[in-house]
């Protein structure tokens, strides 16, 4: 089987929520020596990003969508114990929140479960967060992003907020920033200086991975 | 050249020529078709669209005779509540048909959900009638399914999106299952009080806000009310322009309800007694008012087509290409209007 072949039973393994064979081409991948971080990058990921799509065109739904990112972890676990000659990688960590004043979670629960999946350990700390509360949760679990969702126009502010609250107290370098949020774009994370926006969940997590290098 | 003032979604002013304008058009009806798997509008519907685009007035309006009627959701929470006038609803109710000249409007309660309204009904069939007494335009009462509001803490039942990040599928099925139940017995109970103490008709704002559920919930509820009061008027405003699948299996007469578009929501809420369809297509703030305008104009027209009963598009904050701002600026609003009437034939608004 050649790599083509592995990538794309990966994707559909991942679209097909079929967590027996995506555990069984992982392995197969492993075992033939193709490059783990191939494999996922170009597999199951890009199929967590297309049901990430769908789920946004109304086409799957969130049961589904959740499945999916239950059956790539399964086999982000085979890929990376490959990847690290067996060592588990060490995670990156991003705190999550929608701002103070907002009540607005769906989205950003999508987002957790995308993220998720993507090996990131997701501190989510639910809706109508406190600014300090957000950035206290970043220091103390050594945060690598912040991501901040707002529903409103008038909660919007909140991710500004975030912003100036990190260059006052001189951490605005620590973390990197992403906001997210139906009123939010990329001409506001310029405009208060987040590091990235994405639009959907499944851009969400093409903005993390980039934040992180990956 | 630059030259034609205009907005992106989020309300942002900028500037851009005609051709970037017409290529926005075209990208925005392509992706509406797309999405919906509904024809793309004509060239001599863009060509129409694009002139609505790009005239110079600030603030435009529908040739005569295209005049439609409104109504609202969330009535008497403008005013008082949002624009910060100290009035009470009544007077709210009653500046709109004499000032704004509104043709219908709405009694709802700052707690606008059908579950809150149990307890204090009493209080709301007495300002039904008070405002019955004193007013001439057909006057809703409304609120919102809010199916969330069954869920823990803010009622019994396991809270759906906890569940499903936790894959926990069938107790979030399950959940929002039952809790279907428990808010088709509060909207047939708030609407049938509230249309016994003198309502002109009942709204259902924001239809689908928890998803697929909530649809079924008020889907039934209208279907109840529908044979208890075969005259009650009953309007429906959908959350967004598809019908999220929390649950993704619920069905209404045999049509699955996650992930349907306008032009089949109506066909649902026609089914289930609906008078009149508030469809919603969701605002892009990333892309520019063409883009938007172009998508919404698109999605409307395959409803009004499908539809038998009248459609009144959403033309709020957000909703039917209007710009995500507090308070819309007009140029994008009047504009949004005008093509939506002119060319989606909408009913209403």
């Amino acid at each position: 089987m050649s790599i083509e072949d592995i990538i794309a039973e990966s994707r559909e393994t991942i679209l097909q929520c079929d967590q027996a064979r995506a555990v069984a081409v992982a392995e197969r991948a492993v075992a033939q020596g193709f490059d783990p971080v191939q494999v996922l990058s170009e597999g199951f990921s890009y199929g967590i990003r297309q049901m990430g799509d769908l789920f946004g065109r109304g086409e799957v739904f969130l049961p589904q969508l959740i499945l999916s990112s239950e059956v790539m972890k399964s086999a982000v676990v085979i890929l990376d114990a490959a990847i690290q000659g067996g060592t588990p990688q060490a995670k990156a960590k991003m705190v999550i929140a929608t701002v103070e004043g907002d009540v607005h979670d769906i989205g950003k629960g999508i987002v957790v479960s995308l993220l998720k999946t993507q090996g990131i350990e997701v501190y989510d700390l639910g809706r109508d967060v406190p600014t300090v509360k957000i950035i206290e949760k970043a220091l103390e679990v050594d945060a690598n992003i912040i991501g901040t969702s707002a529903l409103l126009t008038t909660t919007l502010m909140g991710q500004k907020k975030l912003e100036d609250e990190l260059r006052k107290n001189g951490l605005r370098d620590k973390f990197k920033t992403m906001v997210g949020g139906a009123p939010a774009t990329q001409r506001w994370a310029d405009r208060i200086g987040a590091d990235a926006y994405a639009e959907d969940a499944a851009e969400a997590v093409t903005k993390a991975l980039a934040l992180l290098g990956r | 050249m630059s030259d034609i003032f205009t907005r992106y979604g989020d309300g942002s002013p900028t500037r851009m020529s005609k051709e970037d304008i017409r290529f926005d058009l075209e990208e925005g009806t392509r992706d509406a078709a797309d999405r919906g798997k509904i024809p793309a509008l004509t060239e001599a519907e863009l060509d129409r669209l694009f002139e609505i685009c790009t005239m110079p007035e600030k603030a435009v309006t529908v040739e005569r005779g295209d005049e439609v009627v409104v109504s609202f959701d969330a009535g008497t929470l403008k005013l008082p509540v949002r624009a910060g006038i100290p009035m009470d609803r009544s007077t709210a109710i009653l500046t709109h048909e004499r000032a704004f000249c509104s043709d219908t409007m709405e009694l709802g309660h700052v707690d606008y959900s059908y579950k809150q309204l149990k307890a204090i009904i009493h209080e709301e069939c007495q300002a039904m009638e008070h405002i019955q007494l004193n007013t001439i335009i057909p006057v809703f009462y409304g609120a919102m399914p809010n199916l969330g509001l069954y869920t823990k803490p803010d009622g019994p039942i396991d809270n759906w999106s906890e569940l499903l990040p936790l894959a926990k599928i069938a107790e979030a099925k399950a959940a929002q299952e039952e809790a279907v139940e428990h808010a088709v017995k509060d909207m047939v109970y708030v609407a049938s009080r509230m249309y016994e103490s003198g309502a002109d008709g009942i709204n259902f704002d924001t239809v689908g806000a928890s998803g697929d559920a909530d649809v079924l919930a008020t889907l039934q509820a209208a279907q109840i009310l529908k044979e208890k009061y075969p005259d009650i008027a009953i309007e429906f405003g959908m959350a967004g322009e598809f019908v999220l699948g929390m649950h993704g299996e619920l069905y209404y007469d045999g049509t699955r309800l996650a992930g349907l578009y306008p032009h089949q929501q109506v066909k649902m809420a026609e089914k289930a007694g609906a008078n009149i369809f508030g469809a919603v297509i969701n605002t892009n703030s990333s892309m520019t008012f063409a883009w938007n305008i172009a998508r919404a104009v698109t999605f409307v027209k395959a409803c009004t087509e499908a539809a038998n009963i009248p459609v009144h598009v959403n033309v709020g904050m957000g909703v039917g290409a209007i710009p995500v701002t507090n308070t819309p600026p007009v140029d994008a609003v009047s504009r949004a209007d005008k093509a939506l009437v002119e060319i989606g034939k909408a009913d209403g608004l």
